[in-house]
């Protein structure tokens, strides 16, 4: 939908990418991140998405499962394949609970079901931070 | 109707032999009808949170919940047609009419707004811009909820417009035209134009819209004392002033007597065909059938100074402020450029000292004039070179800039004007297009974040986000809303809506303890005012004078001023609040949370009038006690049980219906303890020995007195009896007791019985109709004594739920006793709860009267 807005920004920062098909989603969640010092690119199409993930892989990506065209499970197939080390938290309806343990196996390290406060995925991510640090250092 | 065939043929409804319908059968409707009630009443608080900002939901979360409500309120009304004999068409037609307009409102079906051909100022909401026009709506929220002057006026309506249009057939006249501006856009827009504009000059204004305007003028001359001399016409075109801005694209008329308002809403209509708005609105991809305009007549202030002024002029990277351009006279030649301005920069917090001006030699003014409108005429000569704003005027238009920028979480153009007295007006705001430089944007953010101290942080629940800036003031008493100073941030104990009233002056509000669904919470959002309630430590932590920002969407407390936090909300690519599934979920909830039915004694208490799902909702749950008390108390042989009323000191009305009872035909009246009922049995000596309900009430205040607690039940119109009655049904080892107690409910369902696993309580409590902060106060204090009395407490605005499982039986019996007392105190609650002191002192002091007795229950035990 947009690219990030931050080309000049500290090299540091650390990205994040953000994909679901409901603009508002994406819309709340930018500035949640931004605040919280990401690097922050949103889509609403998983095309573009994964087209931006190919070009610069992001550290961490929250994205929708259910999804026209290429679908939440698919995308988090391609984008583990070309960076296995990208974190993903998986944002989903409850009519999709089912389908978003399916996302686990899939290498997904959390999901958070819609409606969530911004509280709660603030703390889901600042998790898997400490999850991504601890691993690096053990691998 | 073929499921309602069914259940009336299995209830032999129509027919002539009445067979019994086993009481077990429509007891458990009965339950299913509170159990739904309940799960409605938590969706409806569930959907308002989404509201506040804290929350990010989607498209599907509003289908899918509303889905769910329309369900709900559908089995309920299903549930209801099998107590009541399918007498349920008139609730099936409310719930088929709501259903609808929700169903409309989410496919984006707009109802065309049936309104007359004019609407006063004062009727106005921002929302009604499909009736009013953008311009209009928005000045009708400035005036009508952000309380800033606007001069007083009305407007003609897009009904009224439509209706012109119509009834001189030029729609087609210009659908034929546009044909010709397809072939050829460039070549053809001048005379299209004009052939278009004069047509409007020349048509007629249909007779209705002639009489509404006459009456608008007269009942405008009412409000100001004497009809204005002189009135501005001005254009309201949907989307003018939203995202598309439309400035100075369409025709304002000024200076226009009332005898002319007519030729210059004609004037107005035409200016829309003008080659350049045509042009504009053509290449932003407007259609034809778009070009809808309000025209909105206002009385025209004799100013004597007037400009315009951005909220937000950021000027290097460190300084900002507000800027304001101003010359002497009218508004129209400082917006047109036809003048010389004196330039001000001021702060942009309170007392907004002038950092720098500039004056301007201003020879020239235009002012109103008798009969010719407006002209432009010398300024004195001592005055040419003379600023035109005072401090104190500077000061003015800097509370109104804080105030609108708040509301709209965007910086603002605004023009502006003051009239002789110094007193301001409002002319007109509209989103700055502002480009704020993103590596200042993001880059800053988190620096200063990280940097800055937190005071607290995650506690309570955001009632509104956004971000406030400004020095704390504690509220304790009701005098220290008087000295509230402006741009303040409101720091209390509990939430009250007693603070609507300093709202306008706020920047946000933090309390220790309140509701997100409370009263307080609604006005708070309809002023956009960034409020987190239930933070606990509030008062504690912060002193009156103390510099913070609150950061109401991370739900963040800073100490000192992040101006960074200010800066990155105001370049926010999206305003929340403007989202298209923001306003559709207001939008919705108008139609499913207020209550209009409230008293069950009141003539109007009918389905007919019941507008949204808690109207029907509430109907439901009255008529349902009512239903069942009546079907076991009519002979007909409908029901095997039969009713028989409670023999009790307290006016209390209770009918019982004894599942054990094997004498049916008893009406009798009987005493509890000829009841084997054990829980109806210790609630009673909770209710009786514990003197809550015998307790004088404090002699404070006695209309809210009257109001609510000495209704007791039966005193209405005629037939009301049959409505607002108490009912218990009762078993050796089961109560399930409806109380309605003045306006609020209580409900209890109890099972108290040898296993231990199969014991429960639940216990509910809904407020009725008394102040708001009242009731949320007095929900809070039975929340707290139900905590400590080991329940599982809901408490949602001022419905509490409690709930309590697998205790024996013998602290089962205290439970109940507790609960009879609570009963009785909730009564006196209310009057109490008037005066501000802290809500759990009266918990303890309930826990204290209540505790002999309960000891009393163990020694018996």
């Amino acid at each position: 939908m947009t690219t990030p807005d931050a080309a000049t920004a500290a090299p540091s920062r650390r990205r994040m990418l953000i994909l679901d098909d409901e603009p508002i989603v994406v819309k709340r969640l930018k500035p949640t991140f931004q605040k919280a010092g990401y690097e922050v690119a949103i889509f609403t199409d998983s095309a573009s998405a994964l087209a931006a993930f190919e070009q610069t892989p992001a550290d961490i990506v929250i994205t929708d499962l259910k999804m026209e065209g290429l679908d939440g499970i698919a995308f988090l197939d391609r984008i583990k394949a070309l960076s296995p080390d990208v974190g993903v938290i998986v944002i989903t309806g409850f009519a999709t609970l089912e389908t978003a343990k399916e996302s686990f196996h899939k290498g997904a390290f959390d999901f958070v079901a819609k409606p969530f406060k911004l509280a709660d995925i603030l703390d889901v991510v600042s998790r898997l931070e400490t999850f991504l640090t601890t691993s690096r250092h053990a691998g | 109707m073929g499921v309602f065939d069914g259940i009336c043929g299995f209830l032999h409804l129509g027919g002539r032999n009445k067979v019994a319908v086993p009481f077990g059968v429509l007891f458990k409707k009965f339950k299913s009808v509170l159990e739904r009630n309940n799960r409605i009443l938590t969706l409806m608080a569930d959907m308002g949170d989404k509201l506040g900002g804290e929350y990010v939901f989607d498209r599907r979360y509003i289908e899918s919940a509303c889905e769910e409500l329309s369900d709900q309120i559908f089995k309920l009304v299903s549930d209801l047609s099998i107590l009541n004999r399918c007498r349920n068409v008139p609730l099936f037609i409310a719930f088929e009419a709501v259903r609808q307009e929700i169903a409309d409102e989410l496919a984006g079906r707009h109802h065309f707004p049936d309104t007359p051909p004019t609407l006063p100022l004062s009727a106005l909401r921002a929302d009604m811009g499909e009736a009013a026009g953008g311009k209009f709506a928005m000045l009708g929220e400035l005036k009508n909820v952000l309380q800033l002057p606007v001069p007083d006026g009305f407007v003609i309506t897009t009904g009224a417009f439509a209706d012109f249009m119509a009834k001189n057939d030029l729609p087609r006249f210009i659908r034929a035209q546009t044909e010709r501006l397809d072939a050829d856009e460039e070549g053809a827009i001048h005379d299209v134009s004009a052939e278009v504009r004069r047509r409007i000059q020349e048509a007629a204004l249909p007779r209705s819209l002639t009489r509404g305007i006459a009456e608008a003028l007269d009942a405008l001359g009412k409000r100001t004392g004497g009809l204005p001399q002189q009135l501005a016409v001005r254009s309201s075109a949907w989307n003018e002033d939203g995202e598309t801005s439309f400035a100075g694209q369409y025709e304002s008329v000024i200076g226009v007597a009332p005898r002319d308002v007519p030729e210059a809403f004609k004037r107005v209509v035409a200016g829309a065909y003008s080659p350049e708005a045509w042009l504009y609105r053509r290449r932003r991809g407007f259609k034809e059938h778009e070009a809808v305009m309000a025209v909105g007549c206002q009385v025209m202030i004799d100013s004597v100074a007037s400009g315009g002024l951005y909220t937000y002029a950021p000027l290097t990277r460190k300084e900002e402020g507000i800027f304001v351009s101003a010359a002497w006279g009218l508004c129209a030649p400082v917006m047109s450029g036809e003048v010389e301005t004196d330039s001000y920069l001021i702060g942009r917090r309170a007392p907004f000292p002038v950092i720098s001006r500039e004056i301007a030699h201003k020879p020239r003014q235009m002012l109103l004039t008798g009969e010719t409108g407006a002209a432009y005429a010398d300024v004195a000569p001592e005055l040419a070179d003379a600023p035109c704003l005072t401090d104190d005027a500077l000061g003015l238009l800097g509370e109104a800039s804080v105030s609108l920028e708040k509301y709209f979480k965007r910086p603002q153009d605004v023009e502006w004007t003051f009239d002789a007295t110094g007193r301001l007006f409002v002319l007109q705001s509209r989103p700055l297009v502002f480009s704020g430089q993103p590596e200042r944007r993001t880059g800053a953010i988190d620096a200063a974040t990280a940097k800055a101290e937190v005071l607290f942080s995650g506690r309570g629940d955001v009632v509104q986000r956004g971000v406030a800036m400004g020095r704390v003031h504690v509220v304790r008493v009701d005098a220290d809303l008087d000295d509230f100073p402006f741009g303040a941030i409101l720091v209390a104990h509990h939430t009250s809506p007693r603070y609507s009233r300093v709202m306008p002056r706020a920047q946000g509000i933090l309390t220790d303890i309140g509701s997100p669904a409370g009263h307080m919470a609604a006005v708070a959002r309809e002023f956009r005012l960034p409020t987190i309630v239930g933070c606990g430590v509030a008062t504690e932590q912060l002193k009156t004078g103390d510099e913070i920002t609150v950061d109401a969407t991370q739900n963040v407390v800073y100490r000192g001023l992040v101006k960074e936090l200010r800066y990155f909300e105001l370049t926010e690519e999206a305003v929340y609040e403007d989202s298209y599934e923001y306003r559709l979920l207001r939008r919705l909830l108008k139609k499913i949370t207020p209550l209009n039915l409230v008293d069950p004694h009141a003539p109007d208490f009918t389905p007919a009038s019941c507008r949204t799902y808690h109207d029907i909702t509430r109907y439901i749950h009255e008529r349902a006690v009512a239903e069942l008390i009546e079907l076991s108390e009519s002979r007909t042989g409908i029901l095997d049980a039969s009713a028989r009323k409670l023999r009790s000191p307290l006016p209390l009305n209770l009918s019982i219906i004894d599942l054990d009872n094997e004498a049916p035909g008893d009406t009798r009246e009987i005493e509890v303890n000829a009841l084997g009922s054990l829980p109806l049995r210790e609630l009673m000596i909770g209710l009786t020995a514990s003197g809550m309900w015998a307790t004088d009430p404090v002699p404070v205040d006695m209309s809210s007195f009257m109001s609510s607690l000495t209704r007791t039940l039966g005193v209405g119109g005629p037939g009301s009896e049959k409505l607002g009655r108490n009912l218990a049904v009762v078993s050796k080892e089961y109560m399930n007791l409806n109380l309605h107690l003045g306006y609020h409910f209580v409900l209890i369902d109890a099972y108290v019985g040898d296993a231990i696993n199969d014991n429960s309580l639940y216990f509910r409590f809904l407020g009725g109709v008394t102040d708001f902060s009242r009731r949320a106060r007095r929900a809070h204090c039975i929340g707290k004594i139900l905590e400590r009395a080991d329940f599982r407490v809901e408490l949602h605005d001022d419905l509490v739920v409690g709930r309590l499982k697998k205790f024996d039986a013998e602290a089962m019996r205290a439970k109940l006793r507790l609960l009879g007392g609570l009963v009785g105190f909730t009564r006196q609650l209310d009057v109490r709860m008037s005066r501000a002191d802290d809500p759990r002192c009266f918990a303890e002091e309930f826990l204290t009267a209540i505790k002999p007795v309960l000891e009393d229950a163990h020694d018996n035990a």
